[in-house]
C-alpha cells in the first residue's frame, strides 16, 4: 500500500514535468504573444514588458527559468491580470470552484444513484422508461442549455432564485443543478447497467433463497458490486467538477477556475495557462488515485502491490 | 464493517457537502451598494500607468482624478485637479494652477510634483506603460519613452544606475545627468546613425555603451538588469546602468511651485485638454507606490489614489466595491456612498441581472434580445441606443492581387449593401458608415465614399479586367471568432458574389492569432473596428500613414502622410480640419478599408438613475450619477430616442 502510494507519486511528479514541457511548448507555437494588443505596443514598452516576464531570453532559458520557479511551488506572476500572481488567483478560484463542484457532485451521486437502482429493480416498467428518458436527455442536453432552461423557469417565470452571483446558498442552487445534471445522469445510466448485471449473477438468486429481503438483495449484495464502474467514471469527473466549469461559471458569474481555462489561453496568459493547466493534472492525478484506492474498498479481490 | 463501507461515500459527499455549504454561506450576503453595474471583465489593474480598456476605463475613473475632467454629458474638459489654465497663443503651453483643496486618501496634498512624478514614470519604458503615446504630445516625451534606441549623440541624457537586486521593485536608481557623446556596438565601434534612432527592436541594441560625458568626465555605460549587475562585473572600462534615457528636463513638464504646473508641447495639439481627462494621465502617489512595490501598492488596504471613491474590497472576478472617499475635494458632489463594480463577463448574464433587479446598469445588451427589447412598445423606458465614437470596417490588403487594383477595392464597397447590414441584420440602430470617421466629432465633416451603386460597382470591375467576375480569384474574409462577426461575414459574402458574381470564402481565427494574421499581411480582407480614445478625426486618420504600426494594409500614399503631419503642426483649428478632411478623402478614394457601420451605445439603465447620458465616448463618470427614486420627469438619458 505504502509502496504504491509511493509510486503514484513519484508518477505524478513525471507527469507534471510531461505536462509542463508539452504545455510550455504549445503556448510558445501558437501565433500572438501575451504582449500582442489591437494597438501596436511601442517596441521598447513591449521589451520592459518581456523583460519582466523573462520572454526576452531564449525559450531554453526560459524553460528552465520556469520550471526552476515551478519546483519552489512559484506559479509566477499572471501576464494579464497584473495586480496578481497565478498562486493567489488560484488560491481564489479553486476553492469557489471546489465548494460549488462539491454540492453538484452530492447532487449528482444522490440523484443518479437513487433512479439508476429504482431503473434496475423496476427494469421495464413505465418509470424505468421515463428514468431513462430524462437520463439520456441530461446527457444528451449541453450544460448551457440546461441553465437557459432552469434560468428561464426558475428565476423568471417563478421568480425562486436569484439570476447569477456567488455569495449565498440561493446562488449557489441553479448553478450546482446545472453543472450536476449532466453527471446525475451519466451515473443513472452507468448504474442501472451495472446493477442489472450485478441482479444477473448467481450470488443474489442464492441470497433471495436464502430469505433476504428486496432491499437487502439491491442494497447490499447489489449496489455494492455495482458501485465499481460509477467509482471509475466518478474519477476524472470529480477532477473537472472540482476545476469549474466555463460555461456554468460564465452563465451563473460564478468567479471559480473554470473561466481561465479557455480565457488565459485565449489572452495568451502564459504564466495563468500554465498554472491552471497544472492544477488540473494534479487533480485529476489524485482522483484517479482515490479510485484506485477506493476499489480496494469495494472489491477485496483488489490488490495494490501486484 | 459492511455497513461502515456503504456510507462511505455518501458519507463523504454529505460532509463535504455541508462544508461547502458552510463556507458559501460564511462569506455572507453583502449589504447592497447604492449604486450597482456590470463592469465586463475583471480589471487588470488598479494602477491607471499600465492598464488599457473600458472596465479598467471605469474604474479609474472613480479612483482617481487627473488635471481635468470629462463633463458627464458633454465631454468638454472641465477642472478637475485643475482649478483653471491658461493656454499661450501659439498654443503649445499650458499653465495649470491646481486646486489647494485636491488631496489623497490619506490626507496629503496632490501637488505639481505628483503630476510630474506620475508623468515621468507613465513614460518610462520601464514601467511598461500600454498607452504611453496618449502623452506624446508633450515635447521630447516619444523620445523619453522609446528609450535608448531613440537617443542621438549631442542629446542630454539621464543615466538611470541599477539597485540591489532586492530594492523595491518601483524605486529608481541614482540619475546621472549628462551629455551623450557617441554609442558604440559590442566591439568598441561608434554605431552609425541611421541605426540609432530608428526603434528597431532588435537584440544587437542591447550591447551598445552609451558614452556620456558627466561631472566633466567621459563615462561608459551599458545596460542590463539588476541582478546582471549584482552578479557579474561589466566589461573593463564599462559601468552598468539600468538605461539610458533622454534627460527628463527636456520632456515638456516643468513644476513651477507646488501649485502651478506648465506643459509644453511638441505641436500645437487641439484635443490636449481633452486627452488630459483619460484615465492613463491620471497621478499616483509616490509615497505609496516606493513604500510597496508594483503592483502591491494596488492592494486596497495600501492604495492611495485621488477620486470621488476609494476601492473597499476586491473579490476577483466577483465584485469590487468602491466606497464615497471623503478627501475628494469636491466630496460633497459626489451623491453615491458606495458603488459596485461586477466582473461579469456575459452579457446574456448581466441582462438576466438586470432583469431581475440585481443591477442598475448594463452597457452591453446581447445583440438578440437588444432586437426584441426595442421592438417593445410603448417603447422602454430604461433603453436609449444612441451612435458612439467606434467604427467596424474591413481592412483590404492592397499588397496582394486583385485587392492592388483600386477599381476592385471601390467595386467591392459600392456592392456593400449596408441597408441590409445594419437594418436587417444588426437592428440596434446602427448606421451605416460611408467614412472611418464617425459622425459627432467637434468642428469635423467627414469625407464619404460613394454609396452602394451595382451597376457601378460591376463597371468598375469589368474595367479592371473581370467582367461578371470572370477570372477573379476567390477572396478571403477573415475575422475574429464572434458570433456577430461570423453573421456580418456571411452577409457581405453573399451580397458580393449577388451583386459582382465573385466567389467568396470566409475564415475565422480567434482574436490574438488574428492580430497576427493582419500584422503579418497574412489576408484577403480583415475585420477591424477602432473606438476613438479622444473626440478628433485624428485618432482615427493617423493609423493610416505608411508603415503606421496600426495601418496593416499595406496602403501608402505621400500625399496622405503629408496632411496627416502637417494637420498635426496646424495652429488653426479649421485649417487643420481642413487637412484632415482632404486626408480622409483620400482614404476614402484610394479604399484600404471598407467602412460598414458605426456602433450604438447599448446601455440599459434603470429610471431611478440621474445624471447619466449618452454620449459618443460612452463614458459616464459615477462621480455624477446619483439615485432619485420618485423623479417623475423623463431621465436625460432617454433624450433623442427613437
Amino acid at each position: 500500500m505504502i509502496a504504491f502510494t509511493l509510486r503514484r507519486l513519484w508518477w505524478l511528479a513525471v507527469t507534471l514535468w510531461a505536462v509542463f514541457t508539452i504545455t510550455f511548448v504549445l503556448m510558445r507555437s501558437v501565433p500572438g504573444g501575451p504582449f500582442d494588443r489591437e494597438r501596436v505596443v511601442p517596441p521598447e514598452i513591449k521589451r520592459n514588458l518581456e523583460r519582466r516576464y523573462n520572454l526576452d531570453r531564449s525559450p531554453w532559458e526560459q524553460y528552465w527559468l520556469e520550471l526552476g520557479r515551478l519546483i519552489q511551488g512559484d506559479l509566477g506572476h499572471c501576464m494579464n491580470l497584473g495586480d496578481y500572481s497565478v498562486n493567489y488567483v488560484i488560491a481564489q478560484g479553486l476553492p469557489v470552484s471546489a465548494a460549488l463542484g462539491i454540492l453538484a457532485l452530492a447532487f449528482a451521486v444522490t440523484l443518479g444513484l437513487t433512479t439508476g437502482v429504482i431503473s434496475a429493480a423496476m427494469r421495464g416498467s413505465a418509470l424505468d422508461v421515463l428514468l431513462r428518458l430524462v437520463a439520456t436527455a441530461g446527457i444528451a442536453l449541453p450544460s448551457f442549455v440546461v441553465a437557459s432552461l432552469a434560468i428561464l423557469l426558475l428565476v423568471f417565470y417563478v421568480p425562486v432564485f436569484p439570476a447569477a452571483g456567488w455569495g449565498s446558498l440561493s446562488q449557489l442552487a441553479l448553478p450546482a443543478f446545472c453543472l450536476g445534471a449532466p453527471y446525475a445522469a451519466e451515473i443513472a445510466r452507468i448504474s442501472r447497467t451495472s446493477m442489472l448485471e450485478a441482479l444477473s449473477h448467481d450470488y443474489i438468486r442464492t441470497a433471495r433463497a436464502k430469505g433476504v429481503g428486496r432491499a437487502g438483495v439491491l442494497l447490499v449484495h447489489g449496489l455494492r458490486n455495482a458501485l465499481l464502474p460509477v467509482a471509475s467514471f466518478l474519477g476524472p469527473a470529480v477532477a473537472g467538477i472540482l476545476t469549474g466549469s466555463l460555461v456554468v461559471e460564465q452563465i451563473f458569474a460564478i468567479p471559480g477556475l473554470g473561466v481561465y481555462f479557455v480565457k488565459a489561453a485565449l489572452q495568451r496568459d502564459w504564466t495563468l495557462s500554465m498554472g491552471v493547466v497544472l492544477v488540473y493534472t494534479v487533480v485529476l492525478y489524485v482522483m484517479n488515485f482515490l479510485v484506485d484506492l477506493s476499489y480496494g474498498y469495494l472489491d477485496p479481490r483488489v490488490e495494490y502491490d501486484a | 464493517m459492511l455497513n461502515c463501507r456503504g456510507m462511505l461515500l455518501p458519507g463523504v459527499a454529505g460532509l463535504g457537502a455541508l462544508c461547502a455549504v458552510g463556507w458559501a454561506l460564511n462569506k455572507g450576503r453583502l449589504e447592497p451598494a447604492d449604486f450597482t453595474f456590470v463592469n465586463g471583465t475583471e480589471v487588470k489593474s488598479l494602477d491607471p500607468a499600465i492598464v488599457t480598456g473600458q472596465p479598467e476605463n471605469r474604474m479609474i475613473n472613480a479612483l482617481f482624478e487627473g488635471l481635468v475632467r470629462w463633463h458627464p454629458e458633454t465631454l468638454e474638459p472641465i477642472p478637475g485637479v485643475a482649478e483653471r489654465w491658461e493656454i499661450s497663443a501659439d498654443r503649445l503651453t499650458y499653465t495649470f494652477y491646481l486646486r489647494s483643496n485636491a488631496r489623497w486618501s490619506d490626507g496629503s496634498p496632490v501637488t505639481a510634483e505628483d503630476f510630474r512624478y506620475s508623468l515621468r514614470r507613465f513614460l518610462d519604458p520601464r514601467t511598461g506603460a500600454e498607452y504611453a503615446y496618449q502623452a506624446w504630445s508633450l515635447r521630447n516625451a516619444k523620445k523619453y519613452s522609446s528609450g535608448g534606441r531613440a537617443l542621438r549623440p549631442g542629446d542630454a541624457v539621464e543615466v538611470e544606475l541599477n539597485l540591489p537586486e532586492d530594492a523595491v521593485n518601483t524605486r529608481r536608481g541614482e540619475v546621472i545627468r549628462g551629455k551623450l557623446l557617441r554609442i558604440e556596438d559590442g566591439s568598441g565601434n561608434g554605431v552609425p546613425l541611421p541605426s540609432i534612432g530608428t526603434q528597431s527592436a532588435d537584440a544587437a541594441a542591447d550591447a551598445w555603451t552609451y558614452v556620456v560625458v558627466a561631472d566633466g568626465g567621459e563615462h561608459r555605460y551599458r545596460c542590463t538588469d539588476d541582478s546582471t549587475a549584482a552578479d557579474r562585473a561589466p566589461p573593463p572600462g564599462v559601468r552598468w546602468c539600468r538605461q539610458v534615457l533622454i534627460d527628463f528636463e527636456q520632456v515638456g513638464v516643468r513644476v513651477i511651485d507646488d501649485h502651478t504646473l506648465v506643459l509644453s508641447l511638441e505641436n500645437p495639439t487641439p484635443y490636449f485638454l481633452n486627452l488630459l481627462g483619460f484615465y492613463s494621465l491620471f497621478p499616483v502617489q509616490r509615497a505609496c507606490i516606493e513604500k510597496y512595490g508594483s503592483p502591491q501598492w494596488t492592494d486596497v488596504e495600501r492604495i492611495v489614489c485621488n477620486g470621488p471613491f476609494r476601492p473597499r474590497f476586491r473579490r476577483l472576478r466577483d465584485r469590487t466595491r468602491v466606497v464615497k472617499n471623503p478627501m475628494y475635494w469636491n466630496a460633497s458632489a459626489a451623491r453615491l456612498r458606495s458603488v459596485d463594480f461586477l466582473a461579469t463577463e456575459s452579457s446574456v448574464t448581466g441582462l438576466n441581472l438586470y432583469l431581475t433587479g440585481e443591477v442598475d446598469w448594463i452597457y452591453d445588451v446581447p445583440p438578440a434580445a437588444l432586437r426584441e427589447l426595442l421592438k417593445q412598445r410603448p417603447p422602454r423606458d430604461d433603453l436609449n441606443p444612441q451612435p458612439i465614437l467606434s467604427t467596424y470596417f474591413y481592412l483590404l490588403n492592397v499588397t496582394r492581387k486583385p485587392l492592388d487594383d483600386g477599381r476592385v477595392r471601390r467595386a467591392l464597397s459600392l456592392a456593400m449593401d449596408r441597408r441590409e447590414l445594419t437594418q436587417g441584420l444588426l437592428g440596434a440602430g446602427e448606421r451605416a458608415a460611408y467614412s472611418l470617421t464617425p459622425p459627432g466629432l467637434p468642428g469635423y465633416t467627414s469625407a464619404e465614399c460613394p454609396p452602394e451603386d451595382a451597376a457601378e460597382a460591376r463597371r468598375l470591375l469589368a474595367e479592371a479586367g473581370f467582367p461578371d467576375g470572370r477570372g477573379f480569384p476567390v477572396l478571403e474574409i477573415l475575422y475574429n471568432t464572434h458570433e456577430t462577426h461570423a453573421a456580418i461575414a456571411q452577409l457581405v459574402r453573399k451580397q458580393w458574389q449577388r451583386t459582382l458574381g465573385i466567389r467568396v470564402k470566409t475564415r475565422n481565427e480567434e482574436f490574438a492569432t488574428q492580430l497576427n494574421s493582419q500584422r503579418a499581411l497574412n489576408y484577403d480582407i480583415s475585420r477591424r473596428a477602432w473606438i476613438g480614445d479622444y473626440a478628433d478625426p485624428n485618432t482615427y486618420l493617423d493609423m493610416f500613414v505608411t508603415g503606421g504600426e496600426n495601418n496593416c494594409t499595406g496602403f501608402s500614399s505621400a500625399r496622405y502622410d503629408q496632411l496627416i503631419r502637417d494637420a498635426a503642426r496646424e495652429p488653426d483649428a479649421e485649417r487643420r480640419m481642413a487637412m484632415l478632411h482632404q486626408a480622409e478623402q483620400i482614404l476614402m478614394a484610394e479604399m484600404p478599408l471598407i467602412p460598414m457601420y458605426f456602433y450604438v451605445s447599448k446601455s440599459m439603465l434603470k429610471p431611478y438613475v440621474r445624471g447619466f447620458y449618452n454620449n459618443i465616448l460612452d463614458h459616464h463618470p459615477l462621480h455624477a450619477i446619483w439615485i432619485d427614486r420618485e423623479q417623475a420627469t423623463p431621465n436625460p438619458f432617454l433624450r433623442g430616442r427613437r
